[in-house]
């Protein structure tokens, strides 16, 4: 592989969107060459302060609340008011509106917002490995046949307890990034839904201590995000970040297998 | 951020503001309320990311406002042409695109610092005298705050914010092509050429 290829495909294999054998040729050449691996490098660092740091705006809760009111599958609107009492009631509900929404939002603490990212990221991965035409790097012949493979591809030992099963397969695994390490991605699937479990270093990073439900034995951060559920607990050295448009109801079910039972 | 109506003479109204009754008036009547409930849940939940979009494209709180909006009123008309099960986010995009396409065409207020075809970023291989302060910019780059990012990335063409934007909310080049209506290699030398106007722009920060 030359320069130029390396090159080419170094944010296709950021994305796990190349074939096996196109990200071994790379990862030979970006051992061999030290001007791609460091393009390699300020790749990565470029997409992590993106990904983390670029300013996401949301959407004004008013604005929000006028496309609720104007679009079909809105909940049904409220007996109309006579216009005389809408004319108080309108500004007094959208100063109680901005009260009870706009000032916790204001003042959401440093640590939720983080943790809200980390929740962000997951989602994130778990869309590339879906868009991906190869998001794995090795096809399952079972747990044992792809924990091996991440030896010498990770600076940890991922370890996971669940071995798949005829509700949740295992499809396989690759190699991914979270946030600014990188992690062990293991792909399972629950009839026709894709889930993705992803095991990385959990030192610094900003894990939530608040809101967190019981799931087997740990204590994890359970939520949805962008119709995504998703459920990140800690395991001694280890995070995991669980992912999937499945029931919820259904993911807890496969993390209760993952996670430590004590 | 430049807060002027761009492509706007002083007090006129955005044109999507007036559409907006209208385009609804005939979605409703084009689109069944069996499809519209779950449809509209769906799609109303890419409203932060819609309006995320709208604010690196528009630079103004206000005209993103009314680009999300107008966006939801053209997806209610064009809601039939909508394919179930394919990427929604991304059908969104185009329209919201191509809406902002069509209202900023002509635009003289704000204009872009240098599009994709004025910014001529240095291409990182072509000297390979810049291996010998790569490890500066991986500093630069590991230290840099969002404001900095915020500004490097509004300096960036249109075509340059859009491509970085999209490849950020996760869709693949295949999608990117389909939402900026260009090839799929098109948008792999964008984002190329993008990415590295913006390495180039935030290395000049640390300067």
């Amino acid at each position: 592989m030359t320069c130029e290829e390396a090159r080419d495909r170094l944010l296709d294999a950021q994305r796990a969107r190349l074939a096996p054998e196109t990200r071994a040729a790379l990862q030979t050449h970006l051992q061999t060459c030290a001007a791609c691996a460091h393009e390699e490098a300020a790749e990565a660092l470029l997409s992590e302060a993106l990904e983390s740091r670029l300013p996401q705006h949301a959407a004004p809760v008013a604005l929000k609340r006028r496309l609720a009111a104007e679009w079909p599958g809105a909940p049904a609107a409220a007996p109309s008011l006579s216009r005389r009492w809408a004319r108080y009631l309108v500004p007094a509900a959208a100063v109680a509106a901005v009260l009870l929404i706009g000032v916790p939002l204001a003042y959401q603490p440093a640590a939720e917002r983080a943790s809200a990212r980390m929740v962000t990221e997951a989602v994130n991965d778990h869309l590339r490995i879906l868009s991906s035409q190869h998001p794995l790097d090795i096809e399952s012949g079972g747990i044992h046949q792809v924990k091996p493979w991440f030896e010498g591809r990770l600076d940890f030992a991922p370890v996971v307890r669940f071995d798949g099963d005829q509700d949740f397969p295992l499809r396989g695994g690759a190699v991914g990034y979270y946030l600014d390490r990188k992690a062990a991605v293991f792909v399972f699937n629950r009839r026709r839904h894709t889930i993705s479990l992803f095991v990385f270093r959990a030192d610094g990073l900003p894990w939530s201590t608040r809101g967190l439900r019981r799931v087997g034995g740990v204590d994890a951060h359970v939520t949805t995000s962008r119709g995504f559920n998703s459920v990140l607990w800690r395991d001694g050295e280890l995070g995991y970040a669980l992912v999937s448009d499945v029931d919820p109801v259904e993911l807890a079910r496969l993390a209760e297998r993952l996670a430590p039972t004590s | 951020m430049g807060e002027g109506r761009a492509g706007l003479a002083a007090g006129e109204e955005p044109r999507w503001r007036s559409d907006v009754g209208e385009a609804y008036d005939h979605g409703m009547a084009r689109w069944g309320r069996a499809d519209a409930g779950g449809l509209g849940r769906e799609a109303l939940a890419y409203a932060d990311t819609l309006y995320n979009l709208a604010r690196y494209l528009t630079r103004s709180p206000t005209d993103a406002e009314d680009l999300v909006q107008e966006t939801y009123a053209r997806a209610l008309t064009a809601a039939h042409q909508y394919t179930p099960g394919t990427n929604l986010k991304a059908w969104l995009f185009r329209i919201l695109r191509n809406t902002f396409l069509s209202q900023y065409r002509h635009e003289r207020h704000n204009p872009t610092v240098g599009g994709l075809d004025t910014v001529t970023p240095t291409s990182p291989a072509a000297e390979p005298a810049q291996w010998l302060r790569g490890d500066l910019e991986l500093d630069r780059l590991r230290k840099v705050v969002g404001e900095e990012i915020e500004r490097a990335l509004m300096s960036l063409g249109e075509e340059a914010r859009t491509v970085i934007l999209l490849d950020l909310e996760g869709l693949t080049e295949v999608e990117i092509a389909l939402v900026v209506g260009c090839p799929v290699g098109t948008v792999k030398s964008r984002l190329s050429r993008a990415r590295a106007a913006l390495r180039v722009l935030l290395k000049d920060y640390a300067r």
